[in-house]
């Protein structure tokens, strides 16, 4: 689990990177557009012991993601989008698409256990961000 | 780990690799082969203006001309009614950036790979929700996808003129990323599973997906002679 994690967090540095070089500007939203996604919450403890905790919300030029991760013994044991937003029928059409794919690989795996998708595009990888920050949290807050 | 925004995607190193001349070497190759620079050596050969290229722009121009031939046109430089050998470049690019590391390494180029050592892959799923079409582990070898999810289709049939149809997205594995990417879009411009028939490929059209008895299923493949020429007259059923 732990070489795991390390793996998922090597990854998800270079996401980090990534998002500095986008060289096109973030949308701005205004602060009542109910896309907007919402703010990062403090982690939550459960009665079972298991700690959730939401990631960055990462808007990029073509959607907004934020995905909550919840541990359990320092295992994850859950992973949830609880924001993804587009900005036209194409963008939600691609993130349909795109989100559950890299969900389906974490939550059967216990980490997004890939080193690469062939095809991938820049949603997936911010989703991966997004994951990364929610596990840190989740450690943070277990 | 590095990533840089260059040739208009998303380039990620990891591993063992020096990523500031990865970087380095892809901004002069963007600065020399782009179409959206008007002062870059394939501009100024489209307009006539250039008549002594330089080695590595007669080298890749030549390749695009041996990969039209093999794929009976269905990868084409001029496609789009000018020069345009992007299509090629960006593979053959990273191909050459692997000479910049030791070891094990990756370069992942907006979804177009090159790996040294084993590497956990996911092929990406064109339009199964929550499904990677394919997780496989791969060594020493290029993957290349072509697909229509993206931004929408970006293939032309040269033949029609019109975008392609019929696959919904092709990969290919291969010793060579740029000779992988130019069979991997000619396929999905071809429209045909057949026409990857010989190669180490996953071709996915509706709620089908083929693959062929090269297509590393398990373990940890090496990429063999899997981008060696199709007989593409006879599969692409143009005879």
């Amino acid at each position: 689990m732990r070489r795991a994690v390390l793996a998922l967090l090597v990854t998800v540095v270079a996401v980090v990177l990534l998002a500095r070089y986008e060289t096109t500007p973030p949308v701005t939203r205004s602060p009542d557009d109910p896309r907007r996604p919402p703010a990062i919450a403090s982690p939550e403890p459960t009665p079972d012991g298991s700690v959730s905790a939401l990631g960055p919300a990462l808007v990029t030029p073509f959607s907004a993601i934020q995905v909550k991760a919840t541990l359990k013994d320092g295992r994850l044991v859950g992973v949830e989008t609880v924001a993804l937003s587009g900005d036209g029928p194409h963008t939600d059409a691609l993130n349909a698409r795109a989100e559950p794919i890299l969900r389906e690989a974490a939550l059967r795996s216990g980490s997004a256990d890939v080193d690469v998708v062939s095809g991938a595009t820049s949603t997936s990888e911010i989703w991966i961000e997004s994951l990364r920050g929610a596990i840190r949290e989740a450690r943070r807050a277990g | 780990m590095p990533v840089e925004h260059v040739m208009g995607m998303h380039v990620r190193v990891e591993g063992a690799i020096d990523a500031g001349r990865v970087f380095g070497w892809l901004r002069w190759v963007d600065a020399t082969f782009s179409t959206y620079r008007a002062d870059s050596e394939i501009s100024r050969l489209g307009r006539g203006e250039l008549d002594d290229p330089h080695p590595l722009v007669r080298e890749v121009l030549a390749r695009c001309e041996a990969l039209r031939r093999e794929t009976d046109g269905y990868f084409d430089a001029r496609a789009g009614g000018r020069l345009d050998p992007s299509g090629y470049v960006k593979g053959w690019a990273v191909e050459r950036a692997a000479a910049f590391g030791r070891g094990r390494f990756l370069i992942d180029a907006g979804g177009d790979v090159v790996l040294r050592g084993a590497w956990r892959v996911g092929i990406r799923h064109p339009h199964e929700r929550g499904r990677l079409a394919a997780a496989i582990t791969l060594a020493d070898c290029a993957v290349a996808t072509s697909g229509a999810y993206e931004r929408g289709p970006h293939v032309v049939d040269p033949h029609t003129g019109r975008p392609a149809s019929g696959l919904a997205s092709v990969t290919v594995v291969g010793r060579d990323l740029g000779t992988a990417d130019a069979y991997a879009t000619a396929a999905f411009a071809a429209g045909d599973p057949r026409w990857v028939a010989r190669l180490a490929a996953m071709a996915i059209a509706g709620d089908r997906v083929f693959t062929t008895p090269a297509w590393p299923r398990s373990g940890t493949r090496r990429a063999r002679r899997s981008t060696r020429r199709p007989s593409a007259r006879a599969l692409a059923g143009r005879s």
